[in-house]
């Protein structure tokens, strides 16, 4: 285990050498056959759904984990993705690479609503007045004739390069699966810069931060709007996928809970614990969708168990682990240092 | 020496209780003020007051020339306060180079989208942050700790960490609220040194509000003091030492043997 985890860190290291994006690309190289892999068509359709959860995933972590504010609402943000960019679609006729951008706007412009509230109300009153917004949009699109109402909305045109459509899931892979690198991407080097220590300072202490120069207000706007950046691209993807059908069941305060469970489950504040929680639990969702109604019950107790005896997720395992290995390291460092003081200070008096 | 900071007559009230009444106070550019004052007296009420935390009833804050009244506490930050916590309030679930490196936070150039976009530029900025907070960690004697989070430090090494963070900032005043609080006597003499070197190395002017009056009479070159919100002596500290007034406050009035013996008997 050691020797492994010493050979990929090693194997990696080496490719930011050639260059700092170089992991980027041999990730996107590796996750190119993938489809072949799989055994049928549903197979594909579940890494597709996967890659897309994980866009939604990172997004919430931005909010939710590095910034500290509890919405519930993130769902709604991906349902107003999903939406704008269907109505374009079908009722407009707008190509999906127009249908894309406008989703992302307007859903930024949704996630700036979202997160005024976030100025005054603080965890689980945040939570209730997001369940609410989140709520009313259902709600809204339930009802709303032109929305397709209950029964969805349907026609939304696969996107298209050229000639070349993208009207299965094998094809649609290869939109996915590049856009989901590419916010995973984005998400490390916004949250790896002072904007992500900025939202953690939010997270941990809000007035410290503002002493020491947060700006607290703009820093919780800039993550709801980033996180509905996210959750637009995502609904966005998922309304133009086969059979280009979307409806209010979709996005559910259900799936919020899902949502949450990936984010929980994978780790709080880790970006790795997101992308690992998404995988894990769309897989572990489709195994058991024959137990469909004692699914919820399933994934409330798995979040109950993890906030218990594993706050910080898988990932803050894993991030523990590397921790502890580089203190000992930055330890022995010094030591070693003193060492070799102590003996030439000793040959200094010989 | 020209004024960085100067209150005059600041007053703030929590609904009855008046916290800080009238107050005035001018520091010099490089001085190290001690800041004293019996529990209760207003000394924390009048950080929050200066650096923002608080908006106060009437009065004004200047400093370094412009007048910072009721500012945000991040835009006073940014003009060049820094300040600790007496409760310390550090970012406990980031690592400890973390914590520092968000005190260079109104330094950096940067922001999201340069850092999706402009890969080279912004991981140099970062590097060299990383390079110059190792050096300041090294100087208050944290470096082994740099990749642990802040909340398996000991309290003496979160209330350096704090010290350093104030630091980081790069601020031409530093307001340190009890850093010496639950610290051992040799981390208190340790605390004392980095606080003289610090007006060398960095050229800080310090406020430095402490119970152990060692720290404020061995490094203070003038002492203000405060009991129940109005200031009632200010001086060097051999006079404020002697002041009647703070005696009073500190230990009550002065009785004779007859007086004591009456009082233990009553």
């Amino acid at each position: 285990m050691n020797a492994l985890v010493q050979k990929s860190t090693a194997s990696l290291d080496a490719l930011k050498r050639i260059h700092p994006l170089m992991p980027w690309f041999a990730s996107f190289v590796l996750l190119l056959p993938l489809p072949l892999l799989a055994l049928n068509d549903y197979q594909i359709y579940l890494l597709n759904v996967i890659c897309i959860m994980i866009i939604l995933a990172t997004g919430l972590n931005i909010v939710k984990g590095f910034c500290g504010q509890v919405t519930v609402g993130h769902v709604a943000l991906y349902a107003i993705g999903a939406y704008t960019s269907g109505v374009l679609s079908v009722k407009f006729g707008v190509p999906f690479w127009f249908c894309l951008p406008a989703a992302i706007a307007v859903t930024m412009l949704a996630g700036a609503l979202v997160g005024i509230p976030s100025f005054r109300l603080e965890g689980a009153y945040l939570a209730l007045a997001t369940l609410g917004f989140a709520q009313s949009v259902e709600i809204y699109i339930r009802v709303t004739n032109y929305l397709g109402s209950a029964s969805g909305l349907g026609g939304i045109a696969p996107p298209s390069i050229g000639n070349f459509v993208f009207y299965d899931y094998f094809r649609y892979y290869y939109l996915v699966m590049p856009f989901m690198l590419i916010a995973v991407y984005a998400s490390f080097a916004i949250l790896r810069s002072a904007t992500g220590r900025a939202f953690m300072a939010v997270r941990e202490d809000a007035l410290s931060a503002a002493a020491t120069g947060v700006n607290v207000r703009r820093y919780k706007l800039i993550a709801f709007m980033l996180s509905a950046v996210y959750a637009g691209l995502a609904g966005s993807l998922f309304a133009h996928m086969v059979p280009g059908y979307v409806h209010p069941n979709n996005f559910t305060v259900i799936e919020m809970v899902t949502l949450l469970l990936m984010v929980v489950l994978g780790g709080i504040g880790n970006i790795w614990g997101g992308i690992i929680g998404a995988i894990l639990v769309t897989i572990i969702a489709d195994l058991t969708r024959d137990f469909y109604f004692y699914q919820l019950l399933m994934f409330g107790l798995v979040i109950v168990g993890t906030v218990l005896f594993m706050p910080k997720g898988i990932g803050g395992i894993i991030d523990r682990y590397f921790v502890s290995k580089r203190f000992v390291a930055a330890r022995e460092k010094t030591a070693e240092q003193k060492r070799a003081e102590a003996a030439a200070a000793k040959s200094g008096e010989s | 020496m020209t004024t960085l900071l100067q209150v005059d007559s600041l007053c703030k009230s929590f609904g009855g209780l008046q916290a800080i009444k009238n107050v005035s106070l001018e520091v010099e550019d490089g001085e190290i003020r001690g800041l004293i004052g019996p529990n209760g007296s207003g000394k924390s009420t009048l950080f929050n007051l200066i650096s923002g935390v608080y908006k106060c009833d009437s009065g004004s804050v200047r400093f370094d020339g412009a007048d910072v009244t009721n500012w945000e506490p991040h835009d006073i930050a940014a003009k060049g306060v820094a300040r600790t916590f007496q409760l310390l309030r550090m970012f406990t679930e980031m690592t400890v180079l973390e914590n520092l490196m968000i005190g260079q936070h109104c330094h950096v150039q940067y922001g999201p989208f340069a850092a999706v976009f402009g890969i080279g530029r912004v991981a140099a900025e970062e590097k060299r942050l990383r390079d110059e907070m190792m050096e300041l960690l090294s100087f208050i004697g944290l470096a082994d700790f740099a990749e642990v989070p802040a909340s398996e430090m000991s309290i003496g090494q979160r209330r350096l960490l704090a010290l350093g963070r104030g630091i980081a900032m790069k601020p031409k005043l530093l307001m340190l609220d009890e850093p010496a609080a639950g610290l051992s006597p040799v981390n208190v003499d340790n605390l004392m040194s980095i606080m003289v070197q610090l007006k060398k190395r960095y050229g800080l002017t310090v406020i430095v509000v402490e119970h152990i009056l060692k720290v404020v009479m061995d490094t203070c070159e003038r002492v203000t003091v405060l009991d129940h919100g109005e200031k009632i002596a200010e001086g060097s500290p051999a006079h404020v030492r002697d002041d009647h007034a703070v005696i009073e406050a500190y230990l009550g009035r002065e009785m004779d043997d007859e007086e004591v013996r009456a009082a233990m008997a009553g």
